[in-house]
């Protein structure tokens, strides 16, 4: 099923980057290029081709692992974007590290207080936060924190981080913008769900049992209630590949996100082939690690 | 005389009718957009500059009475621009959630109704298509295409319309197991008149939090485009267009970047406050609950 | 049954409210009750009369938004509601224990049966860690239930319904409690497991003589079990008697009424026309079912596959019935009764076999049938609640099948509207009001209007009668003999109540898993079965002695 996936969504994009217009040898060669020098060009980028037999080509190529070599660099594609990889890799795990306590425990506090003062703050705050888009988060955090107060730098140019210290410093204020961006449809939707569970039958029956309220929390309530949490996080981990896009434009990242915006403006085909499907590989992975979640969480669908 | 009396007397009622039961912050929410929906319509008739007015003032005035938020790098008054981009952003977002509720809605609730090989087909090429990143995708057919506002639209309308369609399907399946659609069948009436008649008046709370809640999403996402650099063209006046044009110039002054961010941040939160509101309302339909055995 | 003299529980003067709406509604008012130690009371009526709110009082718990308007609560001599909180949570469960009516809901999904039983014995500290598995599998076995090691392990879900009541009443007993509260244990479940699941009852109140709470609005079994009863409506407590007592000579109105709707199986209604069993003309039955198989397969991908016969809900059952009579189609769940209903009113296709009305085959989906034929079949389901679309005025929900089956323009519609609704007995004025403003009865009979909208021939009836309250259902019986009189209707009545069609319907066919175990006239069938099922059906269903024996001593049935 997911390899179903990832083949049609590889047609789709490659598709669609087909349609970005101009030619791509001009563009490289410039305009003093020969005209014996365009089509050797065109000859070694295969558009003489046609567009089914490209894609072909470049999906045999991808199953060996070659991502073909970027216009742009003039370099394997793979090389060129490894770091990139693995720096969106690590703003990424670092953010849900913190969102998934943080929406977990706020959603418990929300849903347990549910009506009273704590409840109100907790869900008005979170309520401004999920308006907010990202951009508007990610400036909001420069102005006060970097610009105002100059407690944390601006720009996260970690390419020049000397220490761990260092590198915390300075991916520190993308990765609040994150997770302040994804706690906040977790948070409301571990609300309702703990909400519709705490008024469940059987958390009433294990109240009347006289059990104390921890452990009708722990045991029978927070099990029950975490299946939609899960299914959401999955959706918000797919948002975040996206929206890493936005935050690292912000913040001046070097990571797949912002090589993406270049490469379009670029027209840099490999690249832009090469980290569509990383990303939307990583959200087919994702989906398919929350589902089995949800099997393990719920005995029936065992 | 007599006759207007009476209609805003009914006027009201109506309106009192319909918004019983929605809850203050509903009800804020709601005033909040039709403030802003008579900005849309109206601005173009009061806004004190044009909006590609340059050197109306001289470039990062603070806040004044002459410049409510103060003017930009080129000297644009930023108020008139935020208001003048009001109605870009509005109709872009309705239309486009507006489509996709319309396509993905009954796609979804065919769906969800049928539930035979169909549904199962439906709902793979439906997971398919929601796989795909959404920023991505649109950064990819927006710079395959070109910049134009329609084009926005419809790009938007054809990422959400799926999502939609999953949300509507769940919720035909809640409605559809109900005895009264049996009796319908037994009646004998067609797919199509069952979906419309018998099952998308009862969804049809759920549908209006969705639009809500999509629209929420619209002004972000097509506020994310501007800022990227994909949205409308500029001189647009659109939301997130200005703030990253202003942006370099943070440090000059931050009414350029914060003005908009801040109307939009309202007009989002004042729809996600009336779409709960109306979820709430619609958990309980204000009909008495005796809650007694 | 000797008892110490001080009561165990007591309600003086109860009283509590509920929010609702713009105001408060007195759901319990003014009621008092004592329950001895070692005895069982039993505390009936309908829906609405407050007695589940009784109930839960017993134990400190206040549903919803509700307050005590009066009175007091008092467990040996203390006020519940006064308890400090972890007084309170010592009581649930030690000193009280609770059986909830639907136990599939109750049992937390997500947790093994024996942790469920275990952590009362844990957290009420009444047995060591080492103990307690010991313990547990001591339980199960008490309430009967086979293999307890391997069951302890099982979820919730992987048991049966009355399995997972078993497993309620064990973990209510689990700590030895004085009072057991028990909220209509055995609605929902099959007519024989309800009636092991008495004698269960009966058997672990004699061994542990313990006192019991026991809510039902089902008389019949509450007179299997208790020593006295006690009647509520709306609120109030209408009679307190003994059983026997009570039953011999009600002193309240209402609680005459209530017994007298209690459907016998032994004694014909007094107030009804016996149904005539002379043959109205020989000619063809109005239907007939031949060799119908239904199977309800999960779906493999993209529909295909086949399914072996083993599979079938429905095995290969025949029978007709004929013009203005009525068949009862008996079975327990699961016996497919339901599904052979809804395959005659179109709304799934069989496997095999072959429906035939008024001599000729019917096309399989109601979709593909002729307007005549869809017209004359008509179908009315069990569930109120969900029969009715809720954004429908009940004018428009009449109104649909007469523009579709009707050539009347819309002043004779509205005419039409008025008089199917004083033909079902209700008000004109309800023509404009919407389903969730209608009692389940109400609901019901608008239903039953909509059936005879389409001026039909054939009406289904899908356990209509279930989900209501014992006089309401009297009264749609009548309603429905009256119209079948008058209008020379037939019935295809689906029940698991043998009480209720055995003085409706004229002929009758018992299902068990799928087929037929007997079919016949009621009369016969019933009195001389030929099927051990029948027998144990009969045999199953609660009746009210004259002359009831204090404790009917009943063998324990493994």
């Amino acid at each position: 099923m997911a390899l179903i996936s990832l083949l049609a969504v590889s047609a789709i994009n490659f598709w669609l980057v087909e349609m970005l217009p101009g030619d791509a040898a001009a563009r490289i060669l410039g305009r003093n290029a020969t005209p014996e020098a365009l089509a050797l060009l065109r000859e070694q980028l295969n558009l003489h081709l046609s567009a089914p037999e490209r894609y072909l080509q470049w999906l045999s190529k991808l199953m060996s692992g070659d991502f073909g070599i970027s216009l742009v660099a003039d370099r394997p594609v793979l090389d060129y974007i490894a770091s990139r990889v693995a720096n969106t890799a690590l703003l990424s795990g670092f953010a849900l590290l913190l969102y998934i306590p943080i929406s977990i425990s706020l959603g418990v506090i929300t849903a347990i207080n549910r009506g009273r003062m704590a409840d109100h703050v907790i869900s008005g705050i979170v309520l401004i936060f999920m308006c907010l888009p990202e951009f508007v988060i990610g400036i909001l955090l420069i102005s006060i924190f970097a610009i105002k107060l100059s407690w944390l730098p601006p720009l996260a140019l970690i390419g020049q981080a000397k220490s761990f210290g260092d590198l915390l410093q300075l991916i520190a204020l993308p990765t609040i913008t994150l997770v302040a961006a994804m706690t906040a449809y977790a948070v409301r939707m571990m609300r309702e769900s703990l909400i519709e569970v705490l008024d469940s039958s059987y958390v009433l029956m294990a109240r009347l049992k006289g059990l104390p309220t921890w452990r009708v929390l722990l045991f029978h309530a927070l099990p029950n209630a975490l299946g939609p949490a899960i299914n959401i996080t999955a959706l918000n981990v797919a948002w975040m590949i996206g929206g890493v896009v936005v935050v690292e434009a912000v913040f001046e990242f070097p990571g797949i996100g912002r090589l993406m915006v270049d490469s379009i403006g670029h027209k840099d085909v490999p690249v832009i082939l090469a980290i569509s499907m990383i990303m939307t590989g990583a959200y087919i992975v994702t989906n398919l690690i929350a589902d089995v979640l949800v099997i393990l969480l719920n005995p029936k669908l065992r | 005389m007599a006759v207007s009396e009476t209609s805003i007397g009914t006027w009201r009622a109506g309106l009192g009718r319909a918004t019983r039961g929605l809850s203050a912050s509903g009800r804020i929410g709601a005033a909040i957009i039709l403030v802003y929906v008579a900005v849309a319509l109206t601005g173009s008739l009061w806004a004190p500059y044009g909006a590609a007015a340059i050197l109306t003032g001289s470039p990062f005035e603070g806040g004044s009475l002459k410049h409510l938020f103060g003017t930009d790098n080129l000297g644009r008054d930023v108020f008139s621009r935020v208001v003048l981009g009001t109605r870009s952003v509005l109709t872009m977002t309705f239309a486009a959630t507006f489509l996709a509720l319309a396509v993905g809605g009954l796609i979804g609730i065919v769906l969800g109704y049928l539930r035979n090989w169909v549904d199962e087909l439906g709902m793979r090429i439906i997971d398919i298509l929601i796989s795909i990143p959404t920023l991505v995708l649109a950064l990819l057919i927006i710079s395959a295409i070109g910049n134009s506002l329609w084009l926005v639209v419809l790009t938007v309308a054809f990422l959400f319309a799926p999502r939609v369609a999953r949300v509507a399907r769940a919720a035909t399946l809640n409605v559809a197991t109900n005895d009264y659609v049996a009796a319908a069948l037994a009646r004998g009436e067609s797919t199509l008149s069952i979906c419309l008649r018998e099952i998308l008046p009862n969804i049809m709370g759920v549908m209006l939090v969705e639009f809500a809640i999509r629209c929420a999403f619209a002004i972000i996402f097509i506020g994310s485009l501007g800022f990227l650099g994909f949205g409308a063209p500029p001189p647009t006046p659109e939301w997130g267009l200005m703030i990253n044009e202003a942006r370099a110039n943070a440090t000059n002054s931050l009414w350029p970047v914060l003005a908009p961010a801040a109307v939009m941040a309202l007009l989002v939160i004042a729809i996600n406050l009336f779409a709960d509101g109306l979820s709430r309302m619609i958990d309980h339909p204000g009909y008495r609950t005796t809650g007694a055995k | 049954m000797t008892g110490s003299q001080h009561p165990v529980a007591q309600l003086k003067n109860l009283s509590v409210d509920y929010q609702g709406g713009d105001g408060w509604t007195r759901a319990v008012d003014d009621v008092s009750l004592d329950i001895a130690s070692g005895e069982a009371l039993g505390l009936a009526g309908e829906s609405g009369s407050g007695k589940t709110t009784v109930a839960y009082s017993l134990m400190g718990e206040r549903r919803g938004a509700s307050r005590i308007a009066g009175g007091q609560v008092l467990f040996r001599g203390r006020d519940v509601f006064q308890l400090p909180r972890h007084e309170l949570l010592a009581l649930r469960g030690r000193s009280i224990g609770f059986v909830p009516q639907n136990p599939m809901a109750s049992l937390t999904p997500s947790m093994r049966i024996g942790s469920q039983i275990g952590e009362m014995l844990t957290f009420h500290a009444v047995a060591t860690p080492q103990g307690v598995a010991a313990r547990v599998r001591e339980l199960l076995e008490q309430v009967g239930i086979p293999r307890p090691a391997e069951a302890a392990r099982r979820y919730p879900h992987e048991l049966s319904g009355g399995q997972q009541q078993r497993v309620a009443i064990a973990i209510a007993l689990a700590c030895r409690p004085d009072l057991v509260i028990l909220d209509e244990p055995t609605t929902g479940l099959d007519v024989t497991t309800q009636k092991r699941i008495l004698e269960l009852l009966a058997a672990l109140k004699r061994e542990t003589g313990v006192s019991m709470l026991y809510v039902s609005h089902d008389l019949a079994s509450l007179s299997q079990i208790c020593e006295r009863v006690a009647v509520m409506q709306r609120g109030r407590l209408v009679e307190e008697a003994d059983t026997a007592a009570l039953f011999e000579q009600p002193r309240h109105d209402y609680t005459r009424r209530l017994i007298a709707a209690i459907p016998r199986i032994d004694t014909p209604p007094t107030n009804r026309i016996a149904p005539s069993s002379s043959v109205t003309g020989a000619g063809e039955p109005l239907l007939q079912v031949e060799d119908l198989a239904i199977c309800y397969a999960s779906r493999t991908l993209l529909g295909l596959g086949k399914y072996p016969p083993d599979s079938d809900s429905v095995k290969g059952v025949s029978f007709s019935v004929a013009r203005g009579k009525t068949f009862a189609l008996i079975g327990e769940s699961g016996s497919g009764k339901s599904s052979i209903a809804r395959a005659v009113a179109g709304l799934s296709r069989p496997r095999l076999g072959t429906i035939r009305f008024g001599g000729e085959p019917v096309a399989a989906l109601a979709q593909r049938r002729p307007l005549q034929l869809r017209q004359k079949i008509q179908i009315i389901f069990q569930n109120p609640d969900s029969s009715l679309n809720p954004r429908k005025t009940v004018r428009s929900i009449l109104a649909r099948p007469l523009r579709m089956f009707g050539q009347l323009n819309a002043v004779e519609r509205e005419a039409r509207v008025v008089e199917l609704l004083q033909a079902v007995r209700l008000d004109a004025a309800y023509a404009d009001r919407r389903p969730h403003q209608l009692s389940g009865g109400e609901r019901q009979r608008v239903a039953i209007a909509r059936a005879l909208a389409a001026d039909p021939e054939l009406i289904i009836c899908d356990e209509i009668l279930s989900a209501l309250d014992v006089s309401v259902q009297a009264s749609v019986l009548e309603l429905l003999e009256t119209l079948q009189r008058e209008r020379g209707l037939t019935y295809l009545f689906i029940s698991h109540d043998l009480a209720v069609v055995r003085w409706f319907a004229q002929e009758i066919g018992v299902l068990n898993r799928g087929a037929f175990c007997e079919i016949g006239d009621t009369e016969t069938t019933l009195r001389a079965p030929s099927s051990p099922y029948t027998t144990q059906l009969l045999n199953a269903v609660p009746r009210i002695a004259a002359n009831l024996p204090m404790v009917t001593p009943l063998e324990r049935r493994l």
